[in-house]
């Protein structure tokens, strides 16, 4: 059988799902000598040029500016099947929380207000890939064949999907949310307060930390990770992006905490004071996908590009 | 005028692109443009600072504990919590993790194949896999230390990328007696590993220069990137080298010292200037000047402004490079071997650090935090150099004004004054090619 080829790419994010590719370790190696062949990627390889035809382009990051735009679209053509590797790509990942704000404040900040920017010098654009006014995952601009979320995604997720695509099966990939693989356990308690701020206080290391009073999205993250933080003492933040069944992962987490809450008659809103910050608490990673994109209307009367 | 664009620019983390200007027969300008931004320091704005270093690990996939760890160290000024030395040593434990990925990842993944495969090859074979299958022996150090390095993250900050533990006040839990003593008993082959390994990438990167001397009578060092800049990095005891915490020095190409600050003086000494057709701005120092005043971090800064080193075999090998080269050298390529000189620092220090018990206790991991208004500078050495994070909280401990400078970012004037050295050294070639 000849060897699956592969394009990888990185848009706007960060190379940790790159970086989680080699975290196979030799099981990279092996990949590399029975089944795939990697024609680009430039972070590890010296090819500049897109190839024209691959089997599969395996995209990390979400589109924050023309050039990722169109790598995105390039690689589309490219390819027989698109996957999109990490929150970043699926969901917007952590930089969609610029969404909150107009663009032209982000800018502003960053290359005028800081303290230690001097006076001289402009703010950048010659030459630069026009910014977009707002943070896009990748599924909204091409179409996406297989969604592999996790910030990142563990290094045997990814050798598990690229393999199940070589095999021409679905990949086995986790389904349920965080609760479920998470070692604490739950008493369906209901939830009065959120009363500590994450890693405060000693919680109990074995019972549930949402209904000990933190703020933890597991209701409404997709597994993935071990529960990686619970199992650390702290509240999960929902990296991993929602449950597929779930769309909005802070409208659901919403739900989580208000549905246990309601019969006690215990206010909502009392709850959502403990979050400090909405809407970054309901939608750290996910918000340029979250229903709420309505947000964008509001802030640039427009759709952005 | 003519352009030739050097894009994407490959085996490099991020988004760059390499313009040179031709006109006249001449090389007329050199632009290093960074072509990304995401606006780390605007987003933060509002969050609870307890969430900052966790949203800003994502700044960067290989360096992410740095970021981690640096916005721990400013978020607990702004709340005033200090860790305890079980929570201090979990997370210097947890950057030297990084360190030893970083540094592996970065010479045998992405530098190596220069000297190891040799620039000559084509270009497709030119990479970690070609150097895997001719030289099994170098990517089995690769590999192995590489996998040390997550290992370590892993057992201190609960994940091997975009780590979890640090908290104000400390780390949320400490490390697992089982796996401290599994690190523990590989410690010794990893520096063994290093060092062997450090010795034969010193051999390639020589014989790189040797090979180009004869065939192509190309002083490598001399064309590539030497250039005349201040080196900036972290010191502590006497000036040792320094990776996690200590006072900030400066020196001149000569290696005077031309100051020294700890890090809420960064202000003082650094300013920034924006440029028109880069995402980044360019820092420089302060009482200088622009362009006068651009400086270098990273494992070449960090060699010469340190009076040695704190570990046995690292300082072994520091001294052959000093013996070579001088106390401060200027060239570019001498900082890879610069950096397997600290790979094999990173691995004493691991060893070290997980000697101690006190990363086993629970009890003494974390001082409890009050959120409240406050502002605080954290640095640490990234493994490419030094990395600044400062914010400043409101009444609810909520991140109010942020500014972070990167690494990279200290380096990018740099970069960009090597290229313009080395584009005119070359320029006859780049004036054909154009
Ligand atoms: S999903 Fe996470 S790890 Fe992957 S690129 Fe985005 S920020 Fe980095
Ligand atoms: S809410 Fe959080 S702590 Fe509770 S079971 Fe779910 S993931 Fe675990
Ligand atoms: S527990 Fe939540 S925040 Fe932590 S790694 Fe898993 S998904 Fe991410």
């Amino acid at each position: 059988m000849s060897k699956a080829t592969i394009a990888t790419a990185q848009l706007s994010s960060c190379v940790g799902c790159h970086v989680s590719l080699l975290d196979l370790h030799e099981r990279l190696l092996d990949l590399l000598e029975d089944a795939i062949e990697i024609d680009y990627c430039y972070v590890l390889v010296d090819q500049k040029e897109i190839p024209e035809h691959v089997d599969v382009a395996v995209i990390e990051g979400s589109i924050r500016n023309e050039e990722d735009l169109e790598v995105a679209e390039e690689l589309r053509e490219a390819a027989n099947i698109v996957v999109a590797v990490g929150t970043c790509a699926c969901y917007g990942g952590v930089h969609g929380l610029a969404n909150l704000y107009h663009i032209d404040d982000v800018l502003e900040w960053v290359f005028k207000e800081t303290p230690t920017t001097d006076d001289e010098g402009e703010t950048p654009e010659e030459v630069v890939p026009e910014i977009f006014d707002y943070v896009r995952p990748l599924p909204e601009v091409i179409d996406v064949d297989y969604m592999l979320p996790g910030c990142p995604p563990k290094p045997e997720s990814i050798a598990e999907v690229i393999t199940a695509i070589i095999e021409d099966r679905q990949p086995k990939l986790p389904t349920t949310n965080l609760c479920e693989e998470c070692p604490r356990e739950k008493e369906d308690i209901p939830i009065e307060d959120i009363k500590f701020r994450t890693g405060q206080g000693r919680p109990d290391p074995d019972k549930c930390l949402l209904e000990q009073g933190y703020p933890c999205m597991g209701p409404a993250t997709v597994a993935g990770c071990e529960a990686a933080c619970p199992s650390r003492g702290l509240p999960c933040r929902g990296c991993n992006g929602p449950t597929k069944q779930a769309l909005d992962q802070g409208a659901a987490s919403l739900d989580a905490i208000a549905s246990v809450s309601f019969e006690t008659g215990v206010d909502v809103e009392e709850i959502l004071k403990g979050l400090v910050d909405l809407p970054g608490k309901l939608y750290m990673f996910s918000m340029a996908a979250s229903l709420l994109k309505g947000h964008r209307d509001v802030i640039f009367g427009s759709k952005g590009e | 005028m003519a352009e030739i664009k050097i894009h994407p620019l490959t085996r490099v983390e991020g988004h760059g692109e390499v313009i040179i200007e031709v006109e006249n027969g001449e090389v007329a300008d050199v632009k290093f443009a960074v072509l990304a931004v995401r606006g780390f320091e605007k987003f933060v704005q509002g969050r609870p600072a307890e969430d900052v270093p966790y949203i800003v690990s994502r700044i960067c996939g290989i360096c992410q504990t740095a970021h981690h760890l640096a916005a721990c160290k400013a978020v607990d000024s702004c709340f005033d919590a200090e860790p305890p030395e079980g929570g201090h040593k979990i997370r210097w434990l947890m950057h030297i993790g990084n360190m030893i990925h970083s540094h592996a990842l970065h010479f045998y993944f992405l530098a190596a194949p220069d000297y190891v495969v040799g620039p000559d090859a084509d270009p497709l074979q030119r990479n970690v896999v070609k150097i895997v299958e001719d030289n099994p022996e170098v990517g089995k150090i690769a590999i192995e230390l590489r996998r040390y390095g997550q290992d370590i993250v892993e057992a201190t900050g609960g994940k091997a990328i975009h780590p979890v533990t640090g908290i104000p006040g400390g780390v949320s839990s400490p490390v697992d007696p089982e796996s401290r003593d599994d690190l523990l008993s590989r410690a010794e082959e990893m520096i063994e590993m290093a060092y062997e390994g450090a010795k034969v990438g010193i051999e390639a990167i020589k014989e790189t220069l040797e090979e180009y001397r004869e065939k192509h009578d190309i002083d490598l060092l001399e064309t590539l990137g030497n250039i005349e800049t201040y080196h900036m990095g972290l010191v502590s005891d006497g000036d040792k080298h320094e990776f996690y915490d200590g006072e900030v020095r400066v020196v001149d190409p000569n290696g005077e010292e031309v100051t020294r600050f700890e890090p809420e003086e960064y202000q003082d000494v650094i300013a920034e200037r924006t440029i028109e057709y880069s995402y980044v701005k360019h820092p420089y120092l302060k009482d200088v000047g622009y362009p006068d005043g651009i400086y270098r971090v990273g494992p070449g800064a960090r060699l010469n402004v340190c009076s040695g080193m704190k570990t046995e075999r690292a300082q072994e090998l520091y001294e052959e490079y000093v013996g070579e080269f001088g106390e401060c050298v200027n060239y570019s390529l001498t900082i890879n071997w610069a950096r397997l000189v600290e790979l094999v620092a990173a691995c004493e220090e691991a060893k070290m650090l997980l000697e101690d018990d006190v990363i086993t206790d629970e009890d003494e991991c974390k001082e409890d935090y009050e959120p409240k208004a406050g502002e605080g500078v954290g640095i640490v050495e990234a493994p490419r150099g030094t990395l600044i994070h400062h914010y400043v909280t409101d009444d609810e401990g909520r991140v109010k004004e942020a500014n972070l400078i990167v690494a990279t970012t200290h380096n990018v004037p740099a970069i960009e004054l090597a290229l313009k050295k080395t584009a005119k050294k070359l320029e006859d070639e780049i004036v054909e090619l154009a």
